[in-house]
């Protein structure tokens, strides 16, 4: 679920890799070249009759209201040009191909499957309406918890093989199967789906626990798993399937020849990509060719790009927008290089500081209370962010369908901290200025920190801090072993953020619920175990409409508010590009549910223009610059 | 009879004379030890709390001690005094009061952030950043000198820990020989092969290291190097017919190694201790420089020379610490070559 849980996960599945490998060599080599799954996959079907349903189309519920999305308009400018090559850079080389198993959660992942694989509906990343990918038409039943699909009988994988009703029964299989090393996935896929019925090969159902107003999301964006591809799955999955990437439904592949281990790795538009001319898909992911060569460090990066060596670069942290490229940089100042601000609104990683209310003092209310307006975010923000950032608000910013809009994070101010302070009973400064109390305790906490890169944003809290009386002692560790720390419940606060997908709502289950809290190995970071947020939150997991959800949510916030748990922190309201001005995209940019610019395959590259900059550059012409903000979807408030 | 006569032998008398005249190494030793001792008093010069203040008929002495609210000099807030505003606000109202604050105004900790501009910003005699700030408004100067400090308090323990552990397992090795030195030579072969750095980076991710946990992971991996000097040396003495002497006597062993024989090899150990120095400072700011240093905020040139090459953009930041490393590792060389050639057996006595 979040960024932050990858590296233990990671950590985890290593683990298991490690005992995988042991026992595969304890067992010897057998010959498995020629190892067939299909037995076991059929045998495992007829092991589940409940959950792998064989019906016939008449078994079908009549009456469905089938839905095409023909009403949902596109989002890709019909003035892209297709073709070229866009140059990139990666920090580091993909450790595999594979989607799945160990080490396959890295950030090349993206490329391959996140931003290039479809699945069965996808959703309009302005409007959030559904549009199809590779389902035809869906309904929704009755009941609200199963999904029908008519699958589009063109989709094809990119080694030509059509894609079909059996790929989605399969992926139940391989997704619940032990070879593929992941125990998050074999949970999720064996709890909350009750069925999936195989209808004729085109047409399927697929039935979620309960009924759920993101639904859509939840049924709707499974990926089919090809089953013709891994007819050898068997325990040595990860090694055998190491360096073989699956035939994807998506836009580009990775041809072998374009794997360079360690230094490049190039992805290739899929010749004849079935959805090419298909509405949604027209005009989008416009680039022959995308040319990925490794740069480690990012100050070296953006050099080549510089340089020109790369043709897109992110400029989100105020160091390179402001710093390394400012406006008066000859590149940008001669209109070779164009700078975009774009305003994006999705869920916000949830940076901020986690009160474990379980500590010693730190269970008090007045203590968190006081803490909360004891740290001068809005002067890490200012300062240090140069404004640029904006605070959090609330535990769950940026859900355009779930807002909070009456509720603020405590501001800094000395004196409401100094009173509420005074109320736990810290009413006198000691010499060094920190308040104690009358038994002796100093107001003093631990804040554990895995951000290394962020380091000097608890150095300024820690100097404000000092003002109210509160000390923070700052532990910086490796990213992994703080997190651990804090997952085991022994840190006093945590510097620390949940990152979070694109969701139609926010969760609260696993972050505030009492069922996690005082465990080790859960989200509930704060410790929070409060009757009333529990019952708020059973609630809310069974809402079935967004008036519900959002009057639930609201509900919530206040609550966790009143407890003072978390300190919200700063959020990053936009994302930052430099390019060259070959490099053209949409006239509104981007979109709205847009992280990074190159997500949805909307820019495309202008050979001409290119030949014009590079001509005009050597002969020293210059262009007028460009430096545009996009704040079409900003927050105004 | 006391165990250390304030009267030197006319051999050290002799060393001490001639590294005197060694210019250069004699000068950068006075000018080291007196950057040691401007540090040591170091909060008179570099530091956001005033010398003295008058206010109100009343003189106070705010530099060392528990710190005075804001409500103490007629301020609304009950945190410490920012005397810099005090000062400006006193030399508005023009009622007599006033204060002294210290040459640089800031300490190593403090945020100097002005409306409107933003951090790192250039050096300025108006602000008296003399060298500019660091990428969160912290002065450079401040930083740079309590990072000085700190890096000469580990490097004081470290060699302390180093030399301790180095003496005693050389010693013992070339006192007793034999199998002990033959078993106690291959556990230094295979201690000293522990890649050190990797160890540090392992424990400074697990926990956050303080001085005397850095200085314990850094020592007990440094002190092999000793024993090899050490061992030797013990040997070289053992064989000498005082030794052989004072073991006629009766003396006992301890008393041996401790009145005769580590006295004679003295000149060795001295001989390294500035390199020592040297090796202590770099190696901080190495760890640092990685961020397996002290933990944020503590002043350190390894963190600033870190900031200084992420932010070449901001000159003053890198120039600074590197020269001051520059400087300060250059006068310990000096001094280490100085000792060296003062220390030089071939001065005194004649190899056939």
């Amino acid at each position: 679920m979040t960024a932050s849980l990858r590296p233990l996960s990671r950590l985890f599945i290593a683990g298991l890799a490690l005992l995988a490998f042991t026992l595969a060599g304890c067992s010897k080599k057998t010959a498995e070249a020629t190892r067939d799954v299909t037995p076991e996959v059929e045998a495992y079907y007829k092991a589940h009759p409940d959950f792998f349903t064989f019906a016939k189309l008449a078994d079908l519920p009549a009456n469905l209201s089938w839905q095409d999305g023909h009403d949902v308009p596109e989002f890709a400018s019909p003035e892209a040009k297709r073709g070229g090559t866009l140059h990139g850079a990666i920090d580091d080389f993909p450790r595999t191909l594979r989607f799945i198993g160990p080490d396959a959660n890295g950030s090349f992942r993206s490329y391959i499957l996140d931003d290039n694989a479809l699945t069965l509906i996808q959703r309009q990343p302005n409007t959030g309406q559904y549009y199809p990918a590779l389902a035809k038409s869906w309904a929704l039943s009755a009941d609200g918890r199963t999904m029908y699909f008519r699958l589009n009988p063109e989709a094809r994988y990119s080694d030509g093989v059509p894609v079909t009703a059996n790929d989605y029964l399969f992926a139940f299989f391989f997704f619940r199967a032990t070879y593929i090393n992941e125990p998050w996935y074999n949970n999720y896929y064996t709890t909350n789906f009750t069925n999936i019925t195989h209808y004729d090969d085109y047409t399927i159902g697929v039935t979620w626990k309960e009924a759920k107003p993101d639904i859509y999301d939840r049924l709707g964006q499974l990926y089919p798993v090809p089953q013709h591809f891994y007819k050898e799955l068997g325990p040595d999955f990860a090694q055998r399937y190491q360096w073989r990437l699956e035939p994807t439904t998506g836009p580009y592949t990775v041809l072998p020849e374009d794997i360079h281990k360690g230094s490049s790795i190039d992805l290739t538009h899929v010749k004849n990509w079935w959805a090419a001319d298909k509405p949604f898909f027209r005009h989008r992911y416009n680039f022959d060719r995308i040319s990925l060569q490794v740069i480690r460090d990012p100050d070296k990066a953006f050099e080549a790009f510089k340089r020109g060596d790369l043709d897109v670069f992110g400029l989100t942290l105020p160091r390179f927008w402001y710093d390394k490229l400012p406006d008066t940089d000859p590149l940008v100042r001669d209109g070779y290089v164009h700078k975009a601000v774009f305003y994006n609104e999705v869920p916000r990683p949830t940076y901020g500081l986690y009160i474990n209310a379980a500590r010693p003092l730190l269970d008090n209310r007045d203590i968190r209370a006081g803490i909360n307006y004891a740290t001068n975010w809005q002067l890490v923000i200012d300062q240090y962010f140069r404004g640029d950032y904006a605070r959090m608000q609330t535990t769950a910013d940026g859900y355009a369908l779930v807002p909070f809009p009456g509720i603020k994070a405590r501001p800094f101010s000395v004196d409401e901290a100094l009173a509420s302070f005074a109320k736990a009973g810290f009413t006198k400064r000691g010499p060094d200025g920190i308040l104690v109390d009358d038994k002796g305790h100093r107001l003093s906490f631990t804040v554990t920190s895995g951000y290394a890169a962020l380091k000097d944003v608890l150095s300024i809290l820690k100097q404000e801090a000092l003002k109210a009386g509160l000390e923070f002692n700052i532990e910086q560790l490796d990213n992994t072993t703080a997190w651990k720390k804090v997952q085991e419940k022994q840190h006093d606060i945590a510097f620390s953020a949940f990152g979070v997908s694109v969701e139609m709502y926010p969760r609260y289950w696993e972050t505030f619920d009492s069922a996690n809290a005082n465990k080790p190995q859960t989200n509930n970071i704060t410790n929070l175990a409060d009757p009333e947020i529990d019952a708020l939150i059973k609630r809310y997991d069974r809402a079935t409409t967004m008036d519900e959800i959002r009057d639930l949510a609201t509900q919530l916030e206040i609550k966790i508010r009143e407890q003072a748990v978390f300190v919200p922190g700063f959020e990053i309201p936009f994302y930052r590009a430099g390019f060259w001005r070959w490099i053209k995209w949409p006239k509104d940019f981007n979109v709205r549910l847009s992280q990074t610019a190159g997500e949805q395959g909307l820019e495309w590259i202008d050979e001409d223009a290119k030949k014009e900059t590079l001509d005009a550059r050597a002969a020293g012409k210059t262009f007028p610059p460009s430096v545009e903000v996009y704040d079409q979807w900003k927050r105004k408030d | 009879m006391p165990l250390i006569r304030f009267q030197l032998n006319p051999q050290t008398k002799r060393r001490l004379a001639r590294f005197r005249a060694i210019r250069r190494g004699y000068v950068s030793f006075l000018i080291l030890a007196a950057l040691v001792i401007l540090s040591v008093v170091g909060e008179c010069l570099v530091n956001s709390r005033a010398l003295l203040v008058k206010y109100h008929g009343h003189y106070y002495f705010p530099t060392y001690g528990a710190i005075h609210p804001g409500t103490d000099f007629g301020e609304d807030y009950s945190y410490e005094t920012n005397y810099r505003h005090l000062k400006t606000r006193f030399a508005a109202e023009a009622r007599g009061d006033w204060v002294l604050l210290p040459p640089v105004p800031y300490n190593a900790f403090e945020n100097d952030f002005r409306p409107g501009v933003y951090p790192p910003t250039a050096p300025s005699t108006s602000e008296r950043h003399f060298l500019g700030t660091d990428t969160t408004g912290r002065d450079i100067l401040a930083r740079l000198f309590y990072g000085f400090r700190i890096a000469l308090i580990f490097s004081a323990f470290y060699i302390g820990f180093v030399y301790l552990i180095g003496i005693a397992v050389g010693c013992a090795m070339g006192w007793f020989g034999g199998s002990v030195d033959l078993l106690g030579q291959r556990l230094v072969e295979i201690w000293s092969n522990i890649p050190f750095l990797f160890v540090v980076m392992i424990v400074a991710s697990l926990v956050r290291p303080d001085l005397f946990l850095l200085v314990a992971i850094t020592g007990l991996f440094s002190w092999t190097g000793m024993t090899y000097y050490m061992r030797t040396a013990t040997y070289k003495q053992k064989a000498r017919d005082y030794v052989a002497a004072a073991e006629a006597l009766g003396a006992s062993t301890p008393r041996i190694i401790f009145r005769h024989i580590l006295p004679n090899t003295l000149s060795t150990l001295v001989t390294f201790i500035p390199f020592t120095l040297a090796g202590a400072i770099t190696s901080l700011t190495a760890l640092d420089f990685l961020g397996f240093g002290l933990p944020p905020p503590t002043p350190s040139w390894g963190e600033l020379l870190q900031q200084g090459t992420a932010n070449l953009n901001a000159p003053w930041i890198v120039l600074s610490v590197f020269i001051a490393m520059v400087f300060v590792l250059t006068l310990v060389t000096f001094v280490g070559e100085a000792i060296r050639e003062a220390f030089d057996p071939k001065k005194f006595t004649t190899y056939q």
